[in-house]
């Protein structure tokens, strides 16, 4: 059971050095000007030019400031950006709970929507049929079209929640149900098909013989038997979550990294870019290792293979 | 906090209520009704932009200035007929030969940190503003790179010198945002918030990155410009910013109740504004440069002044306006809005028009004959007349993705010009714009005459840092140094006038679109609510009360 962590973290180590030095090129290795590059569309005078120089240390070898970059990195700092005028690393922190939040919330309502479609109409045809077209329908609905629809009926019109804002639950619930139902369709249909496969196993069979309930059967049995594919797709829902957590804010009006990452493409505020990006692919190879192990956790057969 | 009213059906009664309570904002304006000597209340506003930083030195987002106006003050502010008024400073006076300008500072003001405002904290701003190490954008560039030395030589009377008669710099001096010295030492300064302090009749309470800002009113505040409804501290205890981008979610935070203001208002959601009988809408022109086309006359097809002048007549602007705005926007004519006041040349309205025989005659004489699969005109080498437009930003803010189509069509149908319309990011655009590339440009602007035609006319080299069209004829530059150098109003209007007309009817240099201007709407109950004048700011809340 060790091997298999031990390796897997260390290719984490390895996967975030690759995107941490891709980060570093980015500025570096690109034609033009790193000075232009780092400050965005903006004219600037030659002192404020040759600040920005000292700052990111523009006149050392590269090698030298590829070291300077990991260990800054490694002590937390992100570097400044010319837009906000405030270090990027105090930038994402203040937004970063907002969408930590809408996240945690969006994926609440993935696996439990996921659960409640596919969890009693796996194995039947009229009802599968029918959960599996609603679900299409969710698939294909942008998040920016569906969070428009869910704020006109359930804000503008009935003033059940508020359109906008981060403070507390009831501002949370349609950010988190434009982010998550997308999500819960595609995670339903694995599931159902999942479930529907197992159903025919012999094992239900036996446990039927031994006289266990319809509802039991599938929650304990069946349920575990058929989450591997699910789970092992959650880093895929991750992503996804994170993407739309772009969008959902936008709309919303929420606070969040999400936001932040869209205004700066706008102004092409590379330093908080790069930032996000780099505690993008972070939270994602985070989350997929912790997926890897989780499955492993779940099904004794893949520990089985991850050992042999 | 976004106030939440529950859901109410509209019953007669209720309508009848609101009509009431529009006839009373009605009799507001004719002056019979007046606010509660008690005020109080808060009203929450959704603005359409995100601001970039809380510093009002450095945040150059026209749509976030409602905040700043009410928590920062500036040394002079413009009356209805455009002249300047005491505000922070209580007179002013600029030397004979322009280039010693000399503001006296308002007795008694004090920043809402307790700080006093004197010469010396006057001063201490303007040097700041014109470090590198504060504001690398703007420091030594524009007005600022005129400025040679601040001095408060008492403590009521700063003195700044130029190193030339600049007339445009009191336009600039006068508007920049008063700060406290003390937030000069605050660590993030440039990223602004509670800690900047300035002198206005609100104070920062709390900001929450991203979402919104609450403004407190400040008992003590005394010292309302003239031009304000009123004196002593604001009538209203609180306002909240809310930062809603997208259009359609803040018109519905607004007719659902839960802002009671909006500005920023699509063209196309105005008659569902206007059919409320519980909102009200209005708008104003602000002065600047308005939306319009700038023709590269250094690279594209624009470079033969005859395609230029054909592009021109190739466009019915009128039918485009009537149909996209149906009678919310107004059709813009010259180089600057109709709400610049002084130096508009109001000659140019009506003055030109389509003409597409004389388009057709001037294309066959610049050597664009043929005629490609696709209808759009070639020249003999077979390459096709088009105009390259790199547009960036909010794309469809305002419906204008939608009104360069209906331009596409009619150059297209009309001359067989191609307007090919590329949506791209900030920086692809700035390298266009450093390249001068693209073949046509689009831009509105905000500012005073002088600085805005000095910014789009004047050569790149020598302040036009958003000349978008690279004119390089001479008396450009000659009007544009002919005005500023002059500090005789009749001397700055001629030249400004002369260079207008030059732009539009000679140069064919810009074909100007549709006026700027801004807009707020805001529901019945909510009184005292305006725009500044010339600059069309809505943001001034201090004169703002709630009906009971």
């Amino acid at each position: 059971m060790l091997r298999p962590v031990v390796l897997r973290v260390l290719s984490l180590v390895v996967v975030l050095w690759g995107t941490v030095t891709l980060a570093f090129l980015a500025i570096h290795a690109i034609p033009g000007d790193p000075v232009q590059l780092l400050i965005g569309p903006r004219d600037i005078g030659p002192e404020a030019r040759a600040r920005i120089v000292a700052e990111w240390g523009l006149d050392r070898p590269l090698p030298v400031q590829y070291l300077d970059y990991l260990w800054g990195l490694l002590q937390g700092d992100l570097g400044y950006s010319y837009v906000r005028k405030r270090p990027v690393a105090d930038i994402i922190a203040a937004q970063l709970w907002p969408t930590v939040e809408l996240a945690l919330a969006g994926l609440l309502v993935a696996v439990g929507a996921a659960l409640l479609s596919a969890v009693p109409t796996a194995g039947r045809r009229r009802a599968g049929s029918v959960a599996r077209t609603a679900e299409l329908v969710i698939v294909s609905t942008p998040e920016f079209w569906l969070g428009l629809v869910l704020l006109f009926v359930f804000s503008f019109t009935l003033s059940w929640f508020p359109v906008a804002g981060a403070d507390g639950f009831r501002a949370l619930v349609l950010p988190a149900l434009a982010l998550g139902l997308g999500t819960a369709a595609m995670l339903a249909q694995l599931l159902r098909e999942g479930m529907a496969d197992a159903l025919d196993e012999p094992f239900v069979l036996t446990a039927r013989a031994r006289g266990i309930g319809d509802g039991r059967l599938r929650v304990r049995h069946v349920l575990r038997n058929a989450a591997v594919a699910p789970v092992a797709m959650a880093g895929f829902a991750f992503g996804n979550l994170l993407g739309g957590a772009v969008i959902v804010e936008q709309v919303f009006g929420r606070p969040g990294v999400g936001r932040i990452a869209l205004q700066a493409i706008e102004a092409r505020d590379v330093p908080t870019l790069l930032g996000i990006a780099l505690l993008a692919a972070f939270a994602f190879v985070v989350v997929t290792t912790v997926v890897e192990l989780t499955t492993l956790l779940i099904d004794p057969r893949l520990r089985a293979r991850a050992v042999s | 906090m976004i106030n939440r009213r529950s859901a109410r059906r509209r019953l007669p009664f209720a309508a009848l209520a609101l009509s009431a309570a529009a006839m009373l904002s009605l009799s507001a304006c004719t002056g019979t009704s007046e606010p509660d000597a008690n005020g109080g209340g808060s009203i929450s506003w959704a603005i359409d932009v995100v601001p970039e930083t809380l510093n009002p030195q450095i945040n150059g987002q026209t749509r976030a200035r409602p905040i700043f106006r009410n928590v920062y003050e500036t040394l002079l502010v413009q009356n209805d007929a455009g002249e300047f008024v005491g505000a922070l400073a209580s007179d002013y006076e600029i030397s004979e030969d322009g280039t010693v300008y000399t503001f006296t500072i308002r007795d008694g003001v004090t920043f809402s940190n307790g700080e006093a405002l004197d010469a010396a904290a006057v001063a201490l701003n303007f040097e700041k503003i014109n470090d590198p190490t504060y504001d690398e954008e703007a420091a030594g560039s524009g007005p600022l790179a005129r400025l040679v030395s601040v001095e408060a030589v008492d403590e009521q009377t700063v003195v700044l010198t130029l190193d030339r008669a600049y007339a445009p710099f009191l336009d600039y001096a006068a508007a920049v945002f008063i700060i406290a010295p003390a937030s000069y030492d605050v660590p993030d300064v440039q990223a602004g918030g509670a800690e900047v302090y300035g002198t206005g009749p609100f104070v920062i309470d709390s900001v929450i990155e991203g979402q919104e800002v609450t403004l407190v009113k400040r008992e003590d505040y005394d010292w309302a410009p003239e031009t304000a409804a009123h004196t002593g501290p604001a009538h209203l205890d609180e306002v909240t910013f809310h930062y809603l981008t997208e259009s359609s979610v803040r018109l519905g935070a607004l007719t659902s109740g839960q802002v009671d203001v909006i500005t920023g208002v699509n063209a196309g959601d105005v008659g569902a504004i206007e059919g409320d009988d519980g909102l009200v809408y209005t708008s104003a022109s602000n002065a600047g440069a308005p939306w319009s086309l700038y023709l590269n006359s250094t690279a594209g097809p624009g470079q033969d002044p005859r395609v230029r002048e054909a592009f021109v007549l190739s466009a019915d602007i009128d039918s485009i306006v009537d149909s996209v705005y149906q009678g919310k926007r107004t059709r813009a004519w010259s180089a600057i809005s109709v709400a610049s006041g002084s130096g508009y040349n109001e000659a140019l309205e009506g003055a030109y028009g389509p003409d597409f025989d004389r388009a057709a005659e001037l294309l066959d004489d610049a050597g664009w004959t043929g005629r490609d699969a696709e209808g759009f005109r070639v020249n003999t080498a077979g390459e096709r007349l088009t105009f390259t437009l790199y547009r960036t930003g909010a794309f469809t803010a305002d419906d204008r993705d939608v009104f360069l189509q209906a331009l596409q069509a009619q150059l297209r149908q009309n001359s067989g010009i191609e307007l090919d319309i590329q949506s791209v990011d900030g920086g692809v655009w700035y390298e266009h714009f450093l390249a001068g590339d693209a073949g046509a440009s689009d831009l509105v602007t905000g500012g005073s005459t002088g600085l805005i035609l000095e910014y789009v006319w004047a050569p790149k080299a020598e302040g036009g840092v958003i000349n978008l069209s690279n004119a390089e004829d001479p008396q450009l530059a000659e009007w544009i140094g002919e005005a500023s150098g002059s500090s005789d109003l009749a001397v700055q209007d001629a030249a400004y006038r002369a260079l207008q007309a030059f732009v539009v009817l000679e140069g064919h240099y810009i074909l100007p679109l549709v006026e700027a201007q801004q807009e707020l709407a805001y529901r019945v109950g909510v009184e005292g609510l305006g725009f500044l004048p010339v600059s069309g700011d809505p943001g001034w809340a201090y004169d703002a009360w709630l009906e009971n």
